[in-house]
């Protein structure tokens, strides 16, 4: 207790991870029908939590080592398993996105969810996530990773099923916990290989396991593979993509905070957390290049269909987390983490832009929001553009720094095949991005005059908009626009940062680069900017020629070939395939036989064993007639037999 | 005449007696005097034997006294116990009794 008080870092990591989980405890015990009070308590906590997470990441860029606290837990054998905290740069960082993110979202959804009958249930969700997603970041073990992972998926399904009450939304809970815990059952073996394996979940312990040569690369490699498992689930990567497209069912301050900024980034950060030990084997970087890169043009495409301005934002989330695993599995380990950070900024900054025209316009069809004005809203119109000039990489914004630094580790693999997808994915990016901008700008015929009667209407919710309850919701935004347009500019200080503890890292990716820097990489650095740009550029000029310009067809070149518009519009039939492969394998195939057994091998044996006794109970009970001398007469007989039987 | 197996015979007749009757009488009341016949039976099977093999007199006259003090107390108790089963059934047939099996 004692150490504690004396240590700084440790006081501020305590007091700030476990505040929301209090203010949680107090709100669904204590204030849950008082709603004002409710989110004060829960925003007091995560403010104060973002103030500590602040001050650790000072604490730790100023300090030349990581703080690691640690206190056995487990020990058994061979196996030592430790519970703590272990803030080195990346984890401090993350914990810093996560708090502040938090901050401004739930700050955001004071005027969001102002009257919504689940205020204090909303604010108690929502500070349990925050305890949940903090406590992984900073988790000492992989053990303790996942039981925070898994706190943080349960508070992701509650948050998703949160108006419970429309049959969708429950559905979309559900199989989000559903299809992310496929993934967290390879997660979960692949820890316990690791139990047995090496005995010692320790993150520092793993990354260092393979340069002492301890481990085989086979059991690297399936370990790796294992846990990726759970990073493909997390962060809905391939084939387990559809879950966070419907995860948008949530409110949106939630879609902003879990499914794109922070939540959905876990899966990613825990790559990046133990990549040294990733990057020991090469077949599961490949794999993971594989993943991520499928992932991103498959989720890219999917969004160039929709029209549902959250639904956009979602698949562009998966594209771009997908960019993030080519970028580590590639090798580019700051660029994968620094990408990570700006993602966290301008998507939150989207989502909390588009929550603002749901909430006025009240649909999430980006045709009928630009139809009745969706341009007359000044301040999210600017910050949405904002933060879609970061998502498509224009300068200076801070989505071009990650996506050139994701493009030159790209670049630097041996096979061009990835830096051409990449590029491929920037400039769809662009294009759906500003297919969006553009529908909200310019609609279709111009802006519908409003009727009279909707005049007043919209006068009088004008005023409630324009209220503490408006501001409330624009000064997070206004914030996140701020940083997107400064943030990329402190790439040298913050690679300078990260780079600086982890002589593992540095190693790690250096190796798993090797391939490409023999050859000097596939196009020179000058050259890669220009087509960096250029891809995103060329989106953004393909979306105002179909999209923007006066007499445009608003149509997209997509509408020309069906099949492929379908195609993209049910999400390559990605959930058709898994309806089907549930109806045949599951259902028909595995549940079928488990029911048979079931009806006849353990119902038909308990069955069995009823029917003898009850037949065998009615065949004894003749002889029970009651009548006293028939007993004896039996036992007389029985005993004069047994009397001849010694005598003979 | 006067030899051991002539008291044998006569007990085991007696005793025989006895288990008949236990087994054919529908009285209860009958039943319990055959148990009585059978009790006696046993006991002068002792006697005998005392007489005989053991000259030692006490044994078998103590088991002798201890078994008339038996059929004394199994009296008192089957007899209550027809008393009872009277009371309820208005008869001491053992037919009747079967009822009680339930």
């Amino acid at each position: 207790m004692d150490a504690i008080f004396k240590d700084p870092v440790l006081l501020a990591t305590v007091i700030g991870t476990s505040l929301p989980f209090l203010s949680m405890a107090v709100i669904l015990c204590l204030t849950r029908h008082n709603p004002m009070l409710s989110s004060r308590i829960s925003v007091t906590a995560i403010v104060v939590a973002a103030i500590c997470a602040l001050f650790n990441l000072a604490k730790v860029a100023s300090a030349s080592h990581a703080f690691r606290f640690d206190t056995a837990w487990m020990s058994s054998g061979n196996i030592h398993l430790t519970f703590g905290y272990y803030l080195d740069p990346l984890s401090a960082l993350m914990l810093t996105i996560v708090a502040v993110v938090a901050c401004l979202v739930q700050i955001y959804s004071l005027g969001y969810m102002s009257g919504d009958p689940g205020y204090s249930r909303y604010y108690a969700f929502m500070s349990l996530f925050a305890w949940a997603m903090m406590n992984m970041v900073i988790a000492s073990t992989l053990i303790q990773l996942f039981i925070f992972w898994e706190l943080v998926g349960l508070a992701s399904y509650m948050l998703i099923g949160f108006y419970y009450e429309k049959f969708s939304a429950s559905q979309a809970g559900k199989k989000a916990f559903v299809m992310t815990r496929v993934g967290d059952v390879g997660f979960f073996l692949g820890i316990i290989i690791l139990t047995l394996g090496f005995g010692n979940l320790g993150i520092p312990d793993l990354n260092s396991a393979p340069g002492t040569g301890t481990l085989t690369t086979g059991f690297i490699t399936m370990a790796a593979m294992l846990i990726f498992c759970g990073v493909v689930g997390k962060s809905a990567q391939f084939p387990l993509i559809t879950w966070l497209p419907d995860a948008m069912e949530g409110p949106t301050p939630v879609s902003a905070l879990l499914h794109s900024a922070t939540m959905v980034a876990a899966g990613v950060y825990v790559f990046s957390r133990i990549f040294p030990f990733f990057a020991a084997s090469p077949d599961a970087m490949l794999v993971a290049l594989a993943i991520g890169t499928v992932t991103m043009l498959l989720a890219s495409t999917m969004a160039m269909t929709t029209y549902d301005l959250k639904q956009v934002w979602a698949y562009s989330t998966v594209s771009q987390l997908g960019m993030m695993v080519m970028s580590l599995a590639a090798g580019g380990y700051f660029a994968g983490v620094f990408h990570l950070t700006t993602h966290a900024g301008f998507k939150a900054l989207l989502f909390l832009c588009s929550g603002i025209f749901i909430h006025e316009f009240h649909t999430n069809d980006m045709r009928v929001i630009g139809k009745q004005g969706g341009r007359r809203q000044i301040i999210p119109m600017i910050c949405i553009t904002v933060g879609a000039l970061a998502l498509s990489g224009v300068p200076p914004f801070s989505g071009f720094f990650s996506k050139e630094a994701i493009l030159a580790a790209l670049n630097a693999q041996a096979s061009p095949i990835w830096l051409f997808a990449g590029l491929f994915g920037a400039f769809l990016t662009a294009y759906y991005s500003f297919r969006l901008i553009f529908y909200l700008l310019f609609p279709k015929g111009g802006i519908e005059e409003k009727h009279a009667v909707h005049e007043m209407d919209s006068h009088g919710h004008k005023e409630e908009h324009h209220g503490g309850l408006f501001w409330a919701m624009a000064v997070p935004v206004m914030i996140l626009a701020c940083v997107t347009v400064v943030l990329g500019f402190t790439e040298h200080s913050l690679q300078g940062y990260i780079m600086a503890g982890g002589g593992a890292v540095k190693h790690a990716s250096t190796q798993a680069a090797a391939g490409g820097e023999a050859h000097g990489g596939v196009v020179g650095h000058q050259l890669l900017v220009i087509l960096g740009i250029s891809a995103g550029l060329l989106g953004i000029i393909l979306a105002w020629f179909e999209f923007g310009r006066k007499g445009a067809s608003r149509n997209g070149f997509l509408s020309y070939f069906p099949p492929v518009w379908k195609l993209f519009d049910a999400r390559w039939y990605m959930d058709a395939f898994f309806r089907w492969f549930l109806d045949t394998a599951i259902y028909s195939g595995l549940t079928n036989i488990f029911t048979r057994n079931d009806r006849r091998i353990i119902d038909g044996g308990i069955d069995g064993i009823c029917f003898f006794t009850e037949a065998g109970g009615r065949i004894f009970s003749f002889m029970q007639s009651g009548m006293l001398q028939y007993n004896l007469l039996i036992m007389v007989l029985v005993a004069g037999l047994a009397m001849l039987f010694c005598l003979v | 005449m006067n030899s051991l197996n002539t008291y044998l015979i006569i007990s085991a007749f007696l005793f025989s007696i006895g288990l008949v009757g236990v087994l054919q009488r529908r009285n209860l009341i009958g039943m319990l005097i055959s148990v009585e016949l059978m009790l006696n039976g046993a006991s002068l099977n002792f006697m005998a034997f005392n007489r005989f093999l053991a000259p030692e007199p006490v044994v078998g006259q103590v088991i002798a006294l201890a078994i008339m003090g038996l059929a004394a107390a199994e009296t008192a108790i089957g007899l209550s116990i027809i008393l009872a089963l009277y009371r309820k059934m208005h008869s001491i047939n053992i037919e009747q009794a079967q009822r009680l099996k339930g």
